[in-house]
This record gives C-alpha cells, sequence and structure tokens, in this order.
C-alpha cells in the first residue's frame, strides 16, 4: 500500500475539464516533483489532495484511509483527521499578516491540538531555527522578504508534524535568490526524508532533489518516472517540447 | 459677560450633553454588533435570509434617518392593530431608530473589510485544521476589524451630528438646550457652546480611533 493513492481522479470548472482520470501513487520518503505548462491542472491536483477543491470523481486515500472513494467524500470527522496528515505551502505564502511569525506559527497547534505553551513554544524556536529565522520571531510578516515568508510558511506547516508537505508552485513569487533560500530549506527537508509533493517550474530542483518525476498536461499525466528519465530522455512529444528538446 | 452668566447657560446645556452621549453609546454599541450580524446575514447561502438581509440595507440607507425617526417615535402608535402595543418611551423609539439606520451602514462597511480579505487566508487557516469559528474569529475578525477602523471612525463622528436629529422629536438634548437658552436670552452664544461641545466629542473619539489604529497595526 503507498501512502498517498490517487485513482481516476476528475474535476471540471464547468465545461473545462481540469482533471482526467488521473491515476498516481506517492510513496513514503517520496520527494515528488510535479512539472508541466500553466493551465495543466497541477495545481487542482494537488489542492485536490487537501480538499481546497472538490473533485467529481475518482479516488484519493491516504495512509490507507480514503477521503474520496469513488466521487463521495469522507464524513467531515474523518476527513479532518486525513487532511491532518498533510502540510501545504502556497504560492502567496497565506501568512497571518495580524500575527508575529512566531504566533503564526503558534496558532494551530494551540487551537486545534490543544497543545501546551511550552510545547508549541519550544517547537516554534526550533523550527525557527531551523528555517533560519530565528531572530525575525516577533516580526510581523509585513517586514519579511518573499523568501522569508516562505520559509515562514513552510515552518507554520511543519507545527502540525504532517505526514507529507504539499507545496504549491512556492518559489513562482520570488526571485532568484529569495528562490534559492527556500529550495535551500526544502532541500534539507528532503535530506531528512519528509514526504513531500512538489508542483514546481524548478527544473533544477525537479532533477536534483526529487526522487520522481510526473509531467501533467491538459488535465493528464503524460510522462512519469524518475528524474533522469523525465527531464533527461523524455519519451512523449509533448515532455520534449515543455522542456525545449 | 461674567462667569457665573456663562454658567447658568452651560449647566442645562450639560444635561443635554448627557441625553446625546448616551444615545450615542448606546446607538454606536448595539449597531456595530447588529451591523456585522446584518452583513453574515448578506453573505449567507440561504437565498431568502441574504435577500431578506440586503432589502432591508437598501431601505434603511436608501430613506431620510429623519423620516425614520419620526416613523419610530410618532408613526408606530398609529399602525393599525398593533400600533397601541408601540407606543414607546421617545427616547428609546429614537434610540432603536439610530441603532436599526446604522446597523445598516456598519453592515456595508464589514461586507467591505470582508472583501478586503484574501481568501489565502481562509486556504491557509483550512489546511492548518481551525474550525471555521476559529478562522472568522482569530484569522478573518481581526483582519476585518482593522481594515474597517477608518470608516468607522468617520460613521462614529457622523453619529455625534446625528444626534441633533432628536430635536426634531421633542427629546431634549445638547441642542434642544442651546435653543431654549438662545430664545430665553436672546443670545446666539449657546449655538457656539453647542458646537465647541460637539467638536470636543468628535475630538475625544478621533484620539480612540486613532489610539486604536495604532494598537492594530501590523504592517
Amino acid at each position: 500500500m503507498s501512502f498517498i493513492e490517487v485513482r481516476n481522479l476528475k474535476k471540471s470548472f464547468g465545461p473545462l475539464e481540469v482533471l482526467k482520470d488521473l491515476t498516481f501513487n506517492v510513496e513514503k520518503n517520496d520527494v515528488l516533483a510535479i512539472i508541466g505548462p500553466s493551465g495543466s491542472g497541477k495545481s487542482t491536483m494537488l489542492r485536490s489532495l487537501i480538499q481546497l477543491e472538490e473533485v467529481e470523481g475518482g479516488s484519493i486515500a491516504v495512509d490507507g484511509d480514503h477521503l474520496v472513494k469513488d466521487g463521495f467524500y469522507a464524513k467531515p470527522a474523518d476527513s479532518k483527521k486525513i487532511i491532518a496528515k498533510m502540510g501545504m505551502v502556497f504560492q502567496q505564502f497565506n501568512l497571518f499578516p495580524h500575527l508575529t511569525v512566531k504566533q503564526n506559527l503558534e496558532l494551530a497547534p494551540k487551537l486545534v491540538k490543544k497543545e501546551q505553551a511550552k510545547e508549541y513554544s519550544d517547537r516554534s524556536i526550533e523550527l525557527l531555527e531551523k528555517v533560519g529565522l530565528a531572530d525575525k520571531r516577533d516580526e510581523f510578516p509585513s517586514r519579511l522578504s518573499g523568501g522569508q515568508k516562505q520559509r515562514v510558511a513552510i515552518a507554520r506547516a511543519l507545527m502540525m508534524n504532517p505526514d507529507i508537505l504539499l507545496f504549491d508552485e512556492p518559489t513562482s513569487a520570488l526571485d532568484p535568490q529569495l528562490t534559492k533560500e527556500v529550495l535551500q530549506v526544502m532541500k534539507k527537508l528532503a535530506e531528512e526524508h519528509m514526504t513531500m509533493i512538489v508542483v514546481t517550474h524548478e527544473m533544477e530542483f525537479a532533477s536534483n532533489v526529487a526522487n520522481r518525476v510526473i509531467f501533467m498536461d491538459k488535465g493528464l499525466i503524460v510522462e512519469e518516472g524518475n528524474p533522469q528519465e523525465v527531464l533527461k530522455s523524455p519519451k512523449e512529444l509533448r515532455t520534449k517540447q515543455f522542456l525545449n528538446y | 459677560m461674567n462667569f457665573d452668566y456663562f454658567m447658568s447657560m452651560l449647566i442645562p446645556m450639560l444635561e443635554g450633553v448627557k441625553a446625546t452621549v448616551l444615545l450615542f453609546v448606546l446607538a454606536i454599541v448595539l449597531s456595530i454588533p447588529l451591523g456585522f450580524m446584518l452583513t453574515l446575514a448578506v453573505r449567507s447561502s440561504m437565498k431568502p435570509i441574504s435577500f431578506l438581509a440586503q432589502t432591508y440595507i437598501y431601505i434603511m440607507r436608501g430613506t431620510p434617518l429623519l423620516l425614520q425617526l419620526l416613523f419610530f417615535v410618532f408613526g408606530l402608535p398609529l399602525l393599525p392593530v398593533i400600533g397601541e402595543f408601540l407606543v414607546l418611551d421617545r427616547f428609546v423609539a429614537a434610540t432603536l431608530a439610530f441603532i436599526l439606520n446604522y446597523a445598516a451602514y456598519f453592515a456595508e462597511i464589514f461586507r467591505g473589510g470582508l472583501l478586503s480579505i484574501d481568501k489565502g487566508q481562509y486556504e491557509a487557516s483550512q489546511v492548518l485544521g481551525l474550525s471555521k469559528w476559529q478562522t472568522t474569529t482569530r484569522v478573518i475578525l481581526p483582519q476585518m476589524f482593522r481594515v474597517t477602523l477608518p470608516p468607522i471612525a468617520n460613521e462614529s463622528v457622523s453619529l455625534v451630528k446625528d444626534t441633533a436629529l432628536l430635536y426634531a422629536v421633542a427629546v431634549p438634548e445638547l441642542l434642544h438646550y442651546a435653543q431654549t437658552v438662545v430664545n430665553r436670552d436672546f443670545t446666539i452664544i449657546p449655538f457656539f457652546i453647542a458646537a465647541g461641545i460637539y467638536l470636543l466629542i468628535a475630538f475625544a473619539l478621533t484620539i480612540v480611533f486613532k489610539y486604536l489604529e495604532r494598537k492594530l497595526q501590523y504592517d
């Protein structure tokens, strides 16, 4: 049994079919990069996994529990537990602007997990050190650079101890310098065997850090395999075109 | 003009200030939460509730406050059948009109505030596992409140001045007492005193709101 099993996922926005019968697995400790042109359905697919989008057909199982089975969603109480195993990092960071960095990290452990103050306070400092931002703990997000914001967002997701992290184009809003500092943090997580799915346009990250790559186009998985296969010697014409071969 | 004479004008006017301030406080304290509930009703996914709330706001904003005041103070008791149960104290009836009118304006202010909040804030809350209630109270409302403070301050200052409309329904307040002294002594000084008092209240409000804005600053 794979950690995440996706079967025949289907979704439309009105008449537009954005996901057409997607099937794939994610194993524990995988770093899966999803690449493809804009509008290929990558982000929608990722957002479906954590129920930010509702699908119309197919199944999603996480750690053996079905979030959706043949288009039918689990009861809210069950889906809440399934979603709690996942963390998400957004392109636009989505930090809470009215809370300091440290408060951003601590809000969910405090409210959702009802942790003791010492517990979440210790862990937030530890995670901020990990992403190199312990000195910014009392700043508001508006005082941070984009790269710093994204690193805070990663730390915030880690606060909930997820089994898998989903990244939705985490560096697309950043310049190359800031992209680098975010990718470094993600690489460190990969080295610590964090399971990750990363929707990205960073081919270097896909080839150096990911152990699997999926190329999507027009709501379909066109090609998948290890980075060597998909990025260095793609078989499908559309993959070749996208990668400029 | 000696000090004693000045005080003989001021002291009855202070009686009026009490009514003015009481009306202001009641109206602001009750119309803000009512306005927020109206916003939620407008945004409700239940169509009839949303429609009713929108109609309510349309009527309250689209007709003069003075007309609404006259209706609540003199009109309600004239309604057929239920009128006899609606004979309220004039001050109470007028306060009710103010609350219901200002709630409509606050509802629109809050609606604007909610529109200004990025949907990413809801999504981030959702993936972190926050409940709807936690998202609203811990993430959305604090941001909405910060955004809506300046227009709320604006409405508050309007409300202070609108309390003078009580004059038209014969509820004694600041302006009423000023006018009385003007008539009694044939001097316009009480008008200046009244203006000074309104300005003082507005000034105090400005200070309070500036303080709140600084306190809630996060950018």
